[in-house]
């Protein structure tokens, strides 16, 4: 019920339309970049989707986490812009439930930019390199990758949204945050592990154990940050 | 009503609103890798230029590309939603007051939190300079005339963005679109700063900026130097253009 709830929620914000375009801004970039610069990439020795990605990674990437940033604000402004929260929290379920609901939309919405850049990056392959079987199961690797690191981030995103009051506060913190993470070094483990900074990882060209890792270390974060927002909320309620 | 009362106002407005906080956090995380990275400035012989010029320089670019913009996009933010948030703008708007000098009162207050963001960063700048100097044993403290030239290109040359995420953010009333909007257009910044129509561009304006300064301060390096003519006349274009729609646009959709 919570999803649905929240689903309807963000009917009128204009969140669905937010991220499509988002996603499809996101998948512009590998085609534009190829349209313009393609003799810069064609003679590369590596794979088509390797060569795509390691151009284009880093921009889409900073497009996604920056729609996931305002959209994770805008899902718990909704909230809190007329007190709309006090009366979620005199419904009989649990805080975190709302908490979670917006999580799975925002997976969802995820999944989707997701699912739009892939086409993009397939789109690219065919066009420019030629399309192989083993290409499409890199594709769907890279993104399925792609996809498990970037939960963390919103997972992270909406544990600050949730957290603040006033819109400017938690977008301002979500900016800080990936200032941060674009200033961090991608090659050092450690430093890439601030959840912010995880998207920005590319399976094409990672040895198999670091991706591992990597997988390990983002579903350790999503863990983490869930039991924290639950814990918040306990405490901040025993205080209210 | 002076216009200077209504700045003051507007400033009243935002004195609990935390905004100050995040804009010094930051400006420090800003200089927190420069100063762990601060032995890379000595391997800087291939584009010729000095360790303590090139310690300003990229931290600057760091700031101009995308923490300062962004960081403006979140006080757009600020600015419309204290006002929006328990209707506070329709008390506003019903005092004897032109809404196009509220709007501008309110843009005077963006351009003084843009002033107060690059000061911090230069206050950070000498603290930071202070600490490598200290932990290198090398003076990266450069003459304070010559690193307020430098943020003082940085500021005067985002006036024309400012003005277009003001514009955005008065135009464009769903919260998510202006702030997707003013987020999304930072990003391609880095593309257009190569291309010739840079100047058609208010956000790359700093970012452009302080390159052309970089290949200065670089001897071997060469980028593209700030031609004046087609730039000013753009820039002053867009800039009264979008103030101009912003004034008619301030205030509408509540008096509707």
């Amino acid at each position: 019920m919570s999803f649905s709830l929240e689903c309807k929620k963000v009917k009128r914000t204009g969140f669905t339309p937010a991220f499509l375009s988002g996603g499809l801004l996101a998948a512009i970039v590998p085609v534009l970049n190829m349209t313009v610069r393609s003799e810069n990439y064609l003679g590369l020795h590596a794979t088509p989707v390797q060569i795509l990605m390691d151009a284009n990674w880093q921009m889409m990437t900073m497009l996604n986490i920056l729609l996931i940033v305002a959209g994770a604000c805008l899902m718990y402004h909704t909230e809190y812009a007329d007190n709309a929260i006090r009366r979620m929290c005199t419904l009989p379920m649990k805080e975190s439930r709302l908490f979670f609901g917006k999580v799975t939309l925002m997976m969802l919405m995820c999944t989707v930019i997701l699912i739009i850049e892939a086409a993009s990056v397939a789109f690219c392959s065919y066009h420019w390199f030629e399309l192989t079987h083993e290409v499409w199961i890199e594709i769907m690797k890279s993104f399925g990758y792609a996809l498990l690191l970037i939960f963390p981030s919103a997972f992270g995103s909406l544990f600050i949204a949730s957290a603040c009051k006033n819109m400017w506060v938690s977008l301002g913190i979500g900016v800080v945050c990936v200032f941060t993470a674009t200033m961090l070094p991608t090659k050092n483990f450690v430093l890439s592990l601030f959840p912010f900074a995880l998207p920005f990882q590319i399976f094409a060209g990672t040895a198999e154990n670091t991706a591992c890792n990597f997988m390990i270390a983002a579903l350790a974060e999503i863990l983490i940050i869930g039991i924290a927002e639950v814990l918040f909320l306990k405490v901040r309620r025993s205080f209210e | 009503m002076s216009f200077l009362s209504l700045v003051g106002i507007e400033f009243k407005k935002i004195r609990r609103s935390k905004i100050l906080l995040i804009l010094t956090v930051s400006t420090i995380i800003l200089w927190l890798p420069s100063i762990f990275n601060a032995n890379l400035n000595f391997g800087m012989q291939a584009e010729g230029i000095s360790p303590e010029n090139n310690f300003l320089i990229q931290g600057f670019m760091g700031m101009a590309w995308f923490m300062f913009p962004a960081s403006m996009v979140v006080s757009t933010v600020l600015l419309n939603m204290t006002e929006r948030s328990n209707k506070g703008i329709l008390k506003m708007l019903s005092l004897p007051i032109a809404t196009s000098r509220l709007c501008l009162a309110k843009f005077v207050v963006l351009i003084a939190l843009a002033a107060f963001q690059i000061l911090m960063t230069v206050l950070m700048y000498f603290v930071s300079a202070g600490i490598v100097s200290q932990t290198q044993d090398y003076n990266f403290i450069l003459q304070p005339l010559f690193v307020f030239k430098e943020a003082g290109l940085i500021f005067i040359s985002a006036i024309p963005m400012l003005a277009f995420f003001w514009f955005l953010s008065v135009c464009i009333q769903t919260p998510i679109f202006s702030i997707g909007v003013g987020l999304a257009s930072i990003v391609p910044s880095v593309l257009l700063i190569n291309t010739k129509i840079w100047f058609a561009y208010p956000m790359a304006y700093p970012f452009f900026v302080i390159t052309a300064e970089y290949g200065k301060l670089a001897s071997n390096l060469t980028a593209a130097q700030v031609e004046f003519i087609p730039w000013i006349p753009v820039a002053i274009v867009i800039t009264i253009l979008c103030l101009s729609i912003s004034c008619l646009c301030f205030g509408q959709a509540e008096r509707r």
